[in-house]
C-alpha cells in the first residue's frame, strides 16, 4: 500500500503560491480520483483541486489559510490495493525534492509543466564529469600556438598592448613568455627598462683567425686611463639597497601621458637623477673633488651619465642640472643621449662632471660596483627595475623593485655619509613626491 | 436573449424538431442521417466532454501548464465535423477537440501540447487532414483561405463529383473576427470564390470581452458585406449544425464559393484553465445556456425517438472509460529529447543548427547523469 | 511585480487624467495576469478600455488618441501576439515624431509581458526585445524587481516618446520592497544590483534574479561577480557598463532571448569598442539558442541556466 503525496500544482501559468482557503476532505476519508479534496486562492482566482489519487486521506500537511509555496505538498493519500497509482510526474517531483531535502543545498526541484516559475532557493553547480565544451560558435584556439604566428605578428591581449605602446616598447623585440607564446604585461615591462642603444646583436660565427688585434688607441686608451687612474688612486666602496620603485613607475606612466611631456622621453633615469640632486643637496660632500691639498665640494651639480656608444664608455654631462625643471632635465638628458649615439658628444660636455649616474638596467642587471668617474667622488648605478615579491601591509604582494647602488671614494665619503645619500636616493624612488619637498 | 430572427435551428431545447418553412432545405439536408448516426452524434458529443473534464482536472494536478475546454461547444463542432467529407481539409482554432476526435487525431497529442511535449504535435496527412491548432487568433483563416486557393488551382473542386471535389472549413471565434487577418481571409476568399466554410462558433467571450465589443451586429452579417453568403444558426442543435455544414461545403465545393456559417453556443467554461469566469460574468447568463445544453437537447431528442435508456447507460461507462484510459496515458508522456529543440527547424541542413546542437549534447553530457 | 506596476498606473492614472489604459481584458478582467486589477472600477470605462481582440488595431488607434492629446497605455496580452502590431509599431509608432518634425509627440507606452521560465505554450514566452532595441524612435525598458517595475511604468507613462515597456512575466509573483515615497528611478540608468571586483555580469528582466544566483555560486568559488541590470535596452546605460568593466575587466551578458543579432549582441559589439584595451577577454554572450523556442518541457535546456552563465565566468576568467 504505498502513499502519494500531492504537491501544489501551478494552475495559472507561474504562479508561486497559494493560499489553502477550504478544505473538502479530512484524514480517513475515502476519495476517488478527480474528487475535490480543496478549494485554493491564487493571485488570479478561487480554483478547486481534484485529487489524482484514489485511497484513504493520510494526512493534510497544510491548513486553511496557509500560504503554500508551488510544488509543496498539501495532502498525501495511502493508495488502495487494488487501485495502484502510477508515479506520476507529481509523486517524483516530491520524491526528488523529499531526498534532496535531507541532504542540504540541493538543486530545487526541476521546473516541471504545472508547478510555476521555477524556485529561486538555493542553487549551486551541476556536478560535472568532464570539463565544460568551449563555447557554441566559438571560434577554436583564438589564441594560436607559437610559431603559428607568422609573419611576425605579435600575440598580446589589447591592455599589454596598450601598456607597450604606453612605455614606448617596441613589442615586436619584447620575448613573449605567455603560455601560448603570447606576450604578457611583465615581458613589457622588462622591456621597457632596458634602452634600445643597440639593435640587438646576433650571435656571430666563431671567427677564422685565432686571435684578433687591436690597438690601444682614443677612446679606448682614454677610458683605459681613466679607470686605471680612479680605481687604484681613490678607495672604492659600494654601498646597496633594494627599494620598492612602484610609485616611480606610475610616476613616469603619468608623466608620459601627460601633455606637457609629448614627444619627450621619459624613463626612471630620469626620476633618479632628479632623486640624485635632492640627496646631493641634503648630502653636499657627495658631489666633491678630491685633490691632495683640499676637497672641493661643488655647489653645483654638472650630472653625468654614462653613455654605452660604438666607440666605448663615454660619461658626457647636463650643466647645472640643480637649475632644471623635470622637464627640462629631461630634454637635456635625452639629447645627450642621443648626442652620444651619434658619436657628436663634444669635449666640452665630458669635462667637469660633479656626480654620475650609470645605467645598468638597460642591460637587465640587477646591480653593479661602478667605478668613479675621475674627479668625483660619487657614482650611482641604476639597476634594472622588476616585478619582485616585496612585504606590503604584512602581505607579499608583486612590486616593482629594483636596487640602488653606489660608489664613493672613501677619502672623502664616509660610510654614514654614503648610507645617508643612498637612502635619500633610494627614499625618493620609493616616494617621488619627496621631491616636492 | 442571444438568438435573434435570423437564428435558424432545426431542434428546439425541448428535443422537438422545429416546423418551419425557411429550414426546410435543412431537413432535407439531413434526410440521409439514420438512428445510427444520430447515436454517433451522441456518443461522440459525451465521449468527448467527459475527455474535456478529465484533461481539466489532470491540468489541476500538475500535468498540464493549461487547458483549453470546449464544453457547450460540442453541437456545433460534431455537427459540422460531421458534415464534412473525408477529402475535406480542416484549419482549426485551438478549442475544436470533437472536430479532432471525428478527423481520428488522437486526443492525447493535444494534451502533448499543452503538457509542453510538442509544439503541435501531428501530422495533418495523418489525421484525415485536420491541421494544426492555432494558438495566435485568427492567423489560420489567411492559411485556410490560401489552401482553398490551391485546390481550386489544382482544379481539384467545382467537378460536381461530391465524393471527390475538396473543400475547406476553418474555425475560427468570435473574438478572432476583429484580427485584421479574418478580414483579409474572407477578402481573398471572394475574390477567388475558394471552395471554403467559415465555420464561425460565436460562444460569446473573447476571455472576459464579450461579443458586443468585438461587433455591434450579427456576425454573420459582416460577412454578408464581404459578398460572401452566410446563415446564423443555433449553434448547440447538432442536426442544424450537421445541416448547414453539409449544404455550405458541398455548394463551397461545387463552384459557388465561400461560405460563411455563424454557429451561436456558449463557452460554458474559462477560456483556459488560467481564466476564472466568475470575475466577469453573469450568473443568470451562465444559466441561460446550461438550459440549452447541446447534450441534454439531443438526449431529449434521442428519448423522443424510442432510444432504450440502456444506450445512454453504455455511452456514459465509455466516456468514463475513454477518460480514465486518457489519464493513464498522460501519466506515462514522456519528455522529449533534447534533439527536438533542432531537430525540424530547417527542412535542409543548416550549420548554425548542427553546431548548437553538437554543443548542447557535449554541455549536457559534461554533467553527472541526473544532476540538477 | 504585478502588484507595483498596478500601482504605478494607478499613480499616472491619478497624477494626469489624459493617461488611459486600453487592451484586451483589461477592464472587469484587470489583465490576465491582474496587472490592471481594480483600475477601470476606480477609473471608469473611457479610461480603462477593453479593445476588441486586434493589437494592430490597438496600437493603431492608440497612435491616433496620442495625436488627440491622449497619453494611452496599450497592453499586448503576450510577447507572442505582439507581431501583427509590428507595423504600426515600426512603420508608423517609431517614425512619427521624426516625420512631424516634433511638432508633435506620441506618448505611446506599450505593454508587454515576456519571457519564459513558466512552462508555457507556444507564443507565450518569447523575448522580443531585439525587434523594437533595432528600431530607432522606440525606447525599449524592462523593469527586473518590483520597486523599479513601480517606477519604471511611472517614467515610462511620462515620457513623450514612445515606450515599449516589457515585464518579465516569470517575476510577475516575486515580491520586493517598493519605496514609493523615492524619487523614482533612472529608467536610462542601469543598475549595478551587486558590487563585485572579479567579472562583471549583465542582463535584464528576469534574467537578473538568475545573474544574483550565479553570482552567489561563483562568490562560494572564490570569485566576486558584479551584476548589473541594465533597465534600458534602448538606449543602453554603457557608462555604467563601462565604469563596472575597468574594475573587474571581464564581462559577461546574459539574456533569454536566442543570441544571432540580439541586445547582447550589440552590448558585445560596443564594449569591445569602449574597453578595448582595458578587457582582459572578449566580451561572452550567453543566450536561447538559435532555433524556435521548444515545447515547454525542453525549456530549461533552451534558455540560458546558472550552469550555463557560470561556464561563461570561468572562460571569461580564463584568458
Amino acid at each position: 500500500m504505498a502513499q502519494f503525496t500531492f504537491p501544489l500544482p501551478d494552475v495559472g501559468e507561474g504562479l508561486t503560491e497559494a493560499e489553502i482557503v477550504h478544505w473538502h476532505v479530512k484524514p480517513g476519508d475515502h476519495i476517488a480520483v478527480n474528487q475535490i479534496v480543496c478549494e485554493i486562492e491564487t493571485a488570479k482566482s478561487l480554483v478547486e483541486l481534484p485529487s489524482p489519487f484514489v485511497g484513504v486521506v493520510h494526512e493534510l500537511l497544510a491548513q486553511e489559510g496557509d500560504t503554500v509555496q508551488v510544488g509543496s505538498p498539501i495532502i498525501s493519500v495511502t493508495g488502495e490495493g487494488d487501485e495502484p497509482e502510477p508515479d506520476t510526474g507529481a509523486t517524483q517531483a516530491v520524491a526528488d525534492s523529499a531526498g534532496s531535502v535531507s541532504q542540504e543545498e540541493q538543486a530545487p526541484v526541476k521546473n516541471l509543466v504545472g508547478y510555476g516559475a521555477g524556485a529561486t532557493d538555493v542553487v549551486s553547480r551541476r556536478r560535472r564529469t568532464q570539463p565544460a565544451p568551449s563555447p557554441q560558435a566559438a571560434v577554436e584556439g583564438s589564441m594560436v600556438a607559437p610559431g603559428a604566428a607568422e609573419g611576425g605578428s605579435v600575440l598580446a591581449k589589447p591592455p599589454v598592448r596598450k601598456l607597450a605602446k604606453d612605455l614606448g616598447v617596441d613589442i615586436s623585440a619584447v620575448t613573449p613568455t605567455g603560455s601560448s607564446g603570447e606576450v604578457l604585461r611583465e615581458d613589457v615591462i622588462r622591456g621597457a627598462g632596458q634602452a634600445t642603444v643597440f639593435k640587438n646583436l646576433e650571435t656571430p660565427a666563431w671567427p677564422e683567425n685565432r686571435e684578433e688585434r687591436i690597438p690601444v688607441k682614443g677612446v679606448r686608451k682614454a677610458i683605459a686611463q681613466a679607470m686605471v687612474k680612479s680605481m687604484f688612486s681613490a678607495p672604492h666602496v659600494s654601498v646597496f639597497v633594494d627599494v620598492d620603485a612602484t610609485r616611480t613607475m606610475e610616476f613616469v606612466k603619468r608623466l608620459k601621458a601627460s601633455p606637457d611631456f609629448v614627444g619627450i622621453k621619459v624613463s626612471p633615469l630620469l626620476v633618479m637623477v632628479k632623486a640624485m640632486i635632492w640627496a646631493v643637496q641634503r648630502n653636499p660632500t657627495v658631489n666633491s673633488t678630491w685633490t691632495d691639498e683640499e676637497i672641493i665640494v661643488h655647489h653645483y651639480v654638472n650630472l653625468g651619465v654614462a653613455a654605452a656608444t660604438p666607440r666605448g664608455l663615454i660619461v658626457p654631462n647636463v650643466k647645472d642640472a640643480q637649475n632644471l625643471s623635470l622637464r627640462e632635465l629631461a630634454a637635456a638628458l635625452e639629447q645627450l643621449t642621443n648626442t652620444a649615439r651619434e658619436g657628436k658628444t663634444t669635449p666640452d660636455a665630458m669635462s667637469n662632471g660633479t656626480i654620475t649616474i650609470t645605467n645598468l638596467g638597460s642591460f637587465g642587471v640587477d646591480t653593479g660596483t661602478p667605478i668613479l668617474n675621475p674627479g668625483e667622488v660619487s657614482i650611482v648605478a641604476l639597476g634594472t627595475i622588476k616585478p619582485k615579491p616585496w612585504i606590503v601591509e604584512g602581505e607579499v604582494r608583486s612590486r616593482m623593485v629594483t636596487t640602488v647602488a653606489a660608489s664613493f671614494d672613501h677619502r672623502v665619503v664616509d660610510g654614514d655619509v654614503a648610507s645617508r645619500f643612498v637612502a635619500d636616493v633610494a627614499s625618493v624612488m620609493e616616494e617621488p613626491a619627496l621631491l616636492l619637498d | 436573449m442571444p438568438y435573434t430572427d435570423a437564428t435558424l435551428r432545426l431542434l428546439g431545447q425541448d428535443g422537438v424538431l422545429v416546423k418551419d418553412e425557411r429550414v426546410e432545405k435543412y431537413h432535407q439536408a439531413i434526410a440521409h442521417l439514420d438512428e445510427a448516426d444520430f447515436r454517433e452524434f451522441y456518443r461522440v458529443m459525451n465521449v468527448v466532454r467527459r475527455f474535456d473534464i478529465e484533461a481539466g482536472n489532470l491540468q489541476r494536478q500538475g500535468h498540464m501548464a493549461l487547458w483549453v475546454p470546449s464544453i457547450g461547444q460540442e453541437a456545433a463542432q460534431v455537427g459540422s465535423g460531421f458534415a464534412s467529407r473525408p477529402q475535406d481539409h480542416i484549419f482549426p482554432a485551438y478549442r475544436e477537440h470533437s472536430v479532432a476526435y471525428i478527423k481520428g487525431l488522437d486526443l492525447v497529442d493535444i494534451i502533448r501540447m499543452l503538457r509542453g511535449v510538442t509544439n503541435g504535435g501531428w501530422d495533418p496527412k495523418k489525421t484525415n487532414n485536420f491541421h494544426l491548432y492555432t494558438l495566435v487568433l485568427a492567423t489560420q483563416t489567411l492559411h485556410a483561405t490560401g489552401y482553398a486557393m490551391g485546390i481550386g488551382y489544382d482544379g481539384a473542386c467545382s467537378t460536381g463529383n461530391l465524393e471527390k471535389d475538396e473543400a475547406v472549413m476553418v474555425y475560427f471565434g468570435d473574438g478572432a473576427t476583429s484580427e485584421g487577418d479574418t478580414n483579409e481571409a474572407l477578402i481573398f476568399a471572394q475574390s477567388y470564390q475558394t471552395p471554403q466554410v467559415f465555420f464561425l462558433q460565436n460562444n460569446h467571450w473573447a476571455i472576459s470581452v464579450p461579443v458586443r465589443v468585438q461587433s455591434r451586429t450579427p456576425l454573420f452579417e459582416r460577412a454578408a458585406g464581404f459578398g460572401v453568403p452566410s446563415v446564423q444558426i443555433d449553434g448547440n442543435d447538432v442536426l442544424m449544425s450537421y445541416a448547414a455544414t453539409r449544404l455550405a461545403l458541398d455548394a463551397a465545393r461545387s463552384g459557388q464559393g465561400p461560405h460563411f456559417i455563424e454557429a451561436l453556443t456558449y463557452r460554458i467554461g474559462a477560456h483556459t484553465t488560467s481564466d476564472d469566469p466568475t470575475k466577469y460574468r453573469d450568473e443568470d447568463e451562465l444559466k441561460f445556456w446550461q438550459a440549452h445544453d447541446p447534450i441534454d437537447r439531443f438526449k431529449s431528442f434521442l428519448e423522443a425517438r424510442g432510444v432504450e435508456s440502456s444506450f445512454f447507460a453504455e455511452v456514459t461507462q465509455e466516456a468514463e472509460d475513454y477518460a480514465a484510459d486518457v489519464r493513464v496515458r498522460t501519466l506515462a508522456i514522456e519528455d522529449p529529447p533534447l534533439e527536438d529543440i533542432f531537430q525540424h527547424v530547417y527542412t535542409e541542413d543548416h550549420p548554425v543548427v548542427a553546431e548548437e546542437l553538437a554543443w548542447l549534447k557535449n554541455y549536457t553530457e559534461s554533467f553527472e547523469a541526473g544532476a540538477k | 511585480m504585478a502588484k507595483a506596476i498596478n500601482e504605478g498606473l494607478r499613480a499616472a492614472m491619478v497624477g494626469n487624467n489624459k493617461v488611459m489604459m486600453m487592451g484586451e481584458d483589461i477592464a472587469q478582467l484587470g489583465g490576465v495576469f491582474r496587472v490592471t486589477e481594480g483600475l477601470q472600477e476606480q477609473f471608469g470605462p473611457n479610461r480603462v478600455v477593453d479593445t476588441p481582440l486586434a493589437e494592430s488595431g490597438i496600437v493603431g488607434t492608440a497612435i491616433g488618441l496620442a495625436m488627440r492629446g491622449y497619453r494611452p497605455v496599450c497592453e499586448i496580452q503576450f510577447d507572442g501576439f505582439i507581431y501583427p502590431a509590428l507595423d504600426q509599431i515600426i512603420s508608423q509608432l517609431a517614425k512619427l515624431t521624426a516625420r512631424h518634425a516634433g511638432t508633435q509627440a506620441f506618448p505611446v507606452v506599450i505593454r508587454i509581458p515576456y519571457g519564459g521560465h513558466i512552462g508555457a505554450i507556444e507564443h507565450h514566452q518569447e523575448s522580443p526585445e531585439a525587434y523594437f532595441a533595432h528600431t530607432p524612435g522606440l525606447r525599449v525598458v524592462s523593469p527586473a524587481t518590483p520597486h523599479d517595475a513601480y517606477w519604471m511604468i511611472q517614467e515610462a507613462i511620462a515620457c513623450d516618446d514612445p515606450v515599449i515597456y516589457l515585464e518579465p512575466k516569470s517575476r510577475y509573483w516575486y515580491k520586493g520592497q517598493v519605496d514609493d515615497t523615492s524619487a523614482g528611478v533612472e529608467t536610462y540608468r542601469a543598475r549595478v544590483a551587486r558590487v563585485g571586483t572579479d567579472v562583471t555580469l549583465v542582463g535584464h528582466g528576469a534574467m537578473v534574479s538568475m545573474l544574483h544566483q550565479a553570482a552567489e555560486v561563483a562568490q562560494g568559488e572564490g570569485v566576486s561577480a558584479e551584476v548589473i541590470d541594465l533597465r534600458s535596452l534602448s538606449p543602453i546605460d554603457y557608462a555604467t557598463i563601462e565604469a563596472s568593466v575597468s574594475k573587474t575587466k571581464h564581462l559577461v551578458v546574459a539574456q533569454e532571448a536566442p543570441g544571432n543579432a540580439s541586445v547582447g549582441s550589440e552590448i558585445a559589439a560596443t564594449m569591445t569598442e569602449k574597453a578595448f584595451y582595458v578587457m582582459e577577454a572578449p566580451v561572452l554572450r550567453v543566450s536561447s539558442f538559435n532555433a524556435p523556442f521548444p515545447p515547454a518541457r525542453l525549456e530549461s535546456q533552451y534558455l540560458p541556466d546558472v550552469d550555463r552563465i557560470l561556464d561563461a565566468v570561468d572562460r571569461s576568467l580564463a584568458y
